[in-house]
């Protein structure tokens, strides 16, 4: 029986496991016609490795501390240069300060300004992308991120006798779950998280990528969210800032 | 116990990023023929994995996904985003000999018969093709390209060969 085309492409990119690459190339060696696909395959791999590099510029000279200073982070080491930079920053962060403090003060008039001035322009924030994260007096906040696979559910094992899942859809290529450190322990597969939360009362902030093809939410193993594609069914309820919210406790009788 | 941790993930970032910088820029300048806007593209998913403060699990198959949404991003969007870091094409190359003028004009006429080859095939085919050339596991470019992971492989060969198909139609054998 010869190797099927999917396992001499594995063969060639040590795709196989240890055993079945050992059994694969026992194969390869008494086999004349798998011996000449693996070749042919070899042939044409190195053709288009030689026609790719074609294609190819020098990189561009970069370096981590130069990604994490962009980042926004206080990078070990910054440059002399980057201080000029800094202290404006340091100027607009005071700026702001002085004016807080100026807005706190009782019987400031800046609170009326800013008042004024908030009606002035329409006086509306940003409704934000999310609902705001509940907050918890345990600061600690717990979470896990995976990468979604063609299907994926999430599976919180449990109805709560409170709390509420809220979810997002997101550019990010990831599947995010937080909740307040301590309220869950979350174990993972390649299409699969089991989030134990028994006797838990939290609030679950849920992040699903926009372009992940199937993603679905189950609470003590009923279906309260499925996102189809770019369709999304769910027994929650849309929220004004555009995620869904859904009930973590029992369906009424 | 925090400095501890924090600079830990800066070692493993400085770390992922030595390995892996060129592989990402290579690919996306595969991609779109555009050196400054794959370094900024790539630059831009290191920015992410950076502001992330942890590694995820697996941090190769997360940041080709996050460069890959940003290069549709950016292509779609037709904007540029803020060079990170200013290294121009012409400037990069000042560092290497310059080529004369018959090799430089030879390897232009290479890039143009490639680039037409490539574009010629469909757009997974084209990009299963570029992240296998930079190594990618079978699992990486199935995540990546939302495929089974198990048809990988006879999906690559057919890519491969319609490459090379392609090109010897137009240009001749390689």
């Amino acid at each position: 029986m010869h190797l099927d085309e999917e396992r001499v492409q594995r063969l060639l990119h040590g795709e196989l496991s240890l055993e079945a690459g050992r059994s694969a190339r026992e194969h390869v060696a008494g086999c004349v016609d798998c011996r000449r696909r693996l070749m042919e395959a070899e042939r044409e791999e190195a053709d288009v490795h030689t026609l790719l590099r074609a294609l190819d510029d020098p990189p561009p000279r970069t370096s981590p501390e130069g990604v994490a200073a962009r980042a926004g982070a206080v990078a070990v080491g910054v440059r002399a240069h980057d201080s000029a930079w800094l202290r404006r920053a340091a100027s607009i962060l005071l700026a702001v300060g002085i004016a807080g403090v100026a807005y706190a003060v009782p019987g400031s008039p800046v609170r009326g300004w800013v008042r004024v001035l908030v009606r002035k322009v329409g006086g509306r924030s940003e409704p934000s992308t999310m609902p705001p994260y509940p907050k918890d007096s345990h600061a600690g906040v717990s979470g896990i991120a995976l990468l979604p696979g063609q299907k994926f559910l999430i599976l919180l094992k449990s109805a709560q006798g409170g709390g509420q899942a809220l979810v997002s859809l997101t550019d990010g290529p990831e599947v995010q779950v937080r909740a307040p450190a301590g309220a869950a322990t979350f174990t993972s597969s390649a299409d699969q998280l089991l989030i134990d939360n028994r006797d838990s009362l939290a609030t679950f902030e849920i992040r699903i990528p926009r372009d992940a093809p199937w993603v679905e939410i189950q609470v003590g193993g009923a279906r309260v969210f499925l996102k189809e594609g770019p369709r999304v069914t769910t027994t929650g309820f849309t929220s004004a800032a555009g995620g869904y919210v859904l009930r973590l406790t029992p369906s009424g009788p | 116990m925090e400095p501890e941790k924090s600079r830990s993930f800066q070692d493993q970032f400085a770390e992922l990023f030595d390995a892996r910088f060129e592989r990402i820029y290579r690919y996306l300048n595969r991609l779109s023929g555009d050196p400054e806007l794959a370094a900024d593209v790539a630059q831009e998913a290191f920015v992410k994995l950076y502001r992330r403060g942890s590694l995820p699990d697996s941090p190769e198959a997360w940041l080709i996904s996050v460069a890959m949404n940003l290069f549709r991003n950016a292509k779609s969007a037709h904007s540029r985003r803020l060079r990170l870091l200013t290294p121009a094409r012409g400037e990069s190359m000042l560092s290497d000999p310059p080529p004369g003028p018959d090799e430089a004009m030879e390897a232009e006429d290479s890039r143009r018969r490639v680039r037409l080859a490539l574009d010629r095939l469909p757009d997974r085919e084209r990009r299963m093709l570029l992240l296998r050339a930079e190594g990618y596991s079978y699992r990486d470019i199935a995540g990546a390209l939302r495929l089974n992971e198990a048809s990988v492989g006879v999906l690559l060969a057919r890519a491969r060969r319609a490459f090379r198909n392609i090109y010897e139609e137009s240009f001749g054998a390689p």
